[in-house]
């Protein structure tokens, strides 16, 4: 089956190549979702001169406010427009001649130019000029009929809502719909594109989150992969810590691919164990990126120094975002296409927490999380997450959406009293495919970083 | 201008070797033995196996049998072919001085019928047009197009209709959506094109197949 890119490479993923060439595409949402702008990057995306394409306006959008807009968008080229591109008005047609005029002058067009690309926009505007429901669809009819006597891709446009889209003659027209709309959630709107229908190919269901930027619509497939069954699973090896002492506890370090949780409560040397890790690997030769969603590069240099590492190493990529105005699946991927460019093989995320934060449902972030572990599985990626818990002594649970369970390594920091004293102690919680040692063992942080020591005596602690 | 190398249709499977054979003026035989001998022209294979031209092979074909008519030798005339860097532009036809040319469209769909029609007309054909196959034979009787297009998808038999139409020496352009390639040359259809067709590659192989095309017509012109 032939494709018709959509002018984004992801979205085209979405719908597993891109729509289906030579059949009709409705894009629907409400005002203000970029359905235009969609529109308008297919068009751009796919004209030749040979088969040139036809933006068609009819009474919602201004024809020249078309033009003034589209102008601001990196894909619209002047220089296409007249030559393979060509915008008209069915506005004068529909006020005086009604649908029938409409059909006419769509024939007269495609007649004319053979257009392989046709936007009508915005169709629903037309069904207010239909007489009847019978009326409606005879014109649907004949239109669906003209464009399917020769190769052209037409893409419908209309602010249809929600419930309307089960109800309309032109949704079981229509070979495939695609919808755009804002959801408002915790005070954060966030942008959504679903394939409601695509016939004759499979799609990626959901929501994919986008954004409008002058490219067009920037769109970030939802995370959802399925447990990986083949493909290159990586050699088992171990991975070192960055710390001697827990490389012992967990028989030479993490298994490659695997995923460890690092919870505590604040203060308790989370990243720290995140800098040993990526800084290990580099000794090694291997190549790291570390997230920090907490600290800025300058601050983290800081930090960094104190231990004699260096944040400018080449081998670890340092990526620092503010946690207040991160979307969730646009920083994974940049997360995501940043791992793949320097060919990481350990992945810090700190802290899960602006995650959370981040993400106003809890279901996504959970099939974001299963995702990046079976990824980095996959790949032989070792991923590291921090988690900040919110009981400074005496922690009970994790109440990490599952992370724990999720994860193959969990280990805990805490402070706790020993006595008169306070002390860090470390605990491995979970090591799949290792015999664990189930101490709790006293660390202490020097120059050289975390140095592990003995198992606290359990009886001294104050519980 | 639109070069050959901006054209996908230019590299489109479309001819049968009959078709091809008898547009160039050398016999079928004659194609497959260079294919074999010299490997340069290899056209595509329908599922069925039959062999399936672009307007690029028949092209390079072309040159082939002129540089054959200039006294160069097969082998040679393909080593030429080969060594030439890249392919030659699509031709471009003003068809001079034609002469009432008559295409019959057996189609059952109006709305493809409406659009055929006009695409050939603008090109300066006469078209008669026939809704079913009984109305084709009788037109064809009538009329004697010079190219007949059958939809082979026609209730009443498109297919059919085909071997009918072709029996008397004129081309015939079969069409469907589904991929019928196969049957329809078996059938004696001198090309297929898988509906819905893309307007500029629908008149180049009407063109092609009356050879009143400037590629046809030098080819004529140079072979005799």
């Amino acid at each position: 089956m032939q494709r018709l890119s959509t002018g984004n490479p992801r979205l085209d993923q979405i719908l597993c190549g891109g729509l289906v060439a030579d059949a009709i595409t409705l894009i629907v949402g409400p005002p203000g979702t970029g359905k235009t702008i969609l529109a308008e990057q297919c068009l751009f995306a796919n004209v030749t001169v040979e088969r040139p394409g036809l933006y068609l306006s009819t009474v919602s959008e201004p024809f020249d406010k078309l033009l003034r807009f589209g102008q601001g968008l990196s894909f619209f080229d002047n220089e296409l427009v007249g030559r393979s591109v060509f915008y008209d008005d069915l506005g004068d047609a529909v006020h005086e001649g009604g649908l029938d005029a409409v059909s006419e002058r769509i024939d007269s067009l495609i007649k004319q130019h053979r257009p392989g690309i046709i936007v009508i926009d915005s169709f629903k505007a037309l069904r207010t000029f239909a007489q009847s429901d019978a009326e409606f669809r005879r014109f649907l009819h004949d239109l669906a009929g003209m464009l399917s006597a020769i190769a052209v891709s037409s893409l419908w446009v209309g602010e249809y809502e929600h419930d309307e889209a089960t109800n309309s003659p032109e949704f079981a027209v229509a070979d495939a719909v695609i919808g755009v709309e804002t959801k408002r959630a915790s005070e954060r709107s966030t942008r959504f594109l679903s394939v409601r229908k695509l016939r004759g190919s499979d799609f990626l269901s959901g929501d994919h989150v986008y954004r409008i930027t002058p490219d067009g619509l920037v769109v970030f497939p939802r995370l959802a992969d399925r447990r990986e069954t083949g493909g290159p699973t990586a050699v088992a090896e171990r991975r070192s810590t960055g710390i001697a002492a827990l490389d012992e506890c967990l028989e030479d370090g993490y298994w490659s691919g695997s995923t460890t949780l690092i919870a505590g409560p604040s203060g308790s040397a989370k990243t720290l164990m995140g800098l040993h890790f990526v800084y290990a690997g580099a000794a090694l030769g291997e190549k790291s990126v570390f997230v920090t969603l907490q600290e800025n590069r300058g601050q983290l240099a800081r930090i960094v120094s104190r231990f004699g590492w260096s944040i400018d190493d080449p081998r670890v990529t340092v990526m620092d975002r503010s946690p207040v105005d991160i979307y969730l699946d646009e920083l994974i991927y940049e997360v995501l296409d940043q791992v793949e460019a320097v060919g990481a093989r350990r992945l810090v995320l700190d802290s899960l927490n602006d995650l959370v934060a981040a993400t106003p449902d809890p279901m996504r972030l959970r099939e974001f999380l299963y995702s990046l572990v079976q990824r980095c599985a996959h790949h032989g990626i070792n991923a590291m997450l921090t988690y900040e818990t919110m009981e400074l002594f005496r922690i009970t649970r994790l109440s990490e959406l599952g992370m724990s369970h999720i994860a193959d390594n969990v280990i805990l920091l805490q402070h706790v009293q020993h006595g008169s004293e306070m002390k860090r102690a470390l605990t491995v919680l979970k090591a799949r495919g290792s015999k664990k040692s189930t101490a709790i063992r006293e660390f202490q942080i020097s120059s050289g970083g975390i140095e592990l020591g003995g198992p606290l005596d359990l009886s001294a602690l104050t519980t | 201008m639109v070069t050959a190398g901006e054209s996908s249709s230019w590299y489109q499977p479309i001819y049968s070797i009959g078709a091809v054979a008898s547009m160039l003026g050398v016999e079928a035989t004659t194609l497959r033995a260079w294919e074999d001998r010299y490997g340069v022209v290899v056209p595509a294979r329908s599922a069925g196996g039959q062999r399936v031209y672009s307007r690029n092979e028949l092209e390079q074909l072309r040159f082939v049998v002129d540089q054959l008519t200039g006294g160069t030798t097969p082998s040679a005339a393909h080593r030429l072919l080969a060594d030439r860097s890249h392919d030659v532009d699509a031709p471009v036809s003003n068809d001079p001085d034609r002469v009432r040319v008559v295409v019959l469209l057996a189609e059952r769909d109006r709305y493809a019928v409406d659009l055929l029609e006009y695409f050939l007309r603008t090109e300066g054909y006469e078209v008669v047009v026939a809704l079913e196959p009984t109305a084709a034979e009788q037109l064809f009787a009538d009329v004697r197009p010079h190219l007949s297009i059958v939809e082979l998808m026609m209730s009443g038999g498109g297919l059919e209709l085909c071997g009918r139409l072709a029996v008397d020496g004129a081309p015939v352009l079969a069409m469907s959506a589904l991929d019928l390639a196969d049957q329809a040359i078996a059938a004696g259809a001198s090309a297929f094109l898988v509906k819905p067709v893309v307007p500029l590659l629908f008149v180049s192989t009407v063109r092609d197949l009356l050879g009143s095309s400037a590629l046809t017509q030098r080819s004529k012109a140079t072979v005799r």
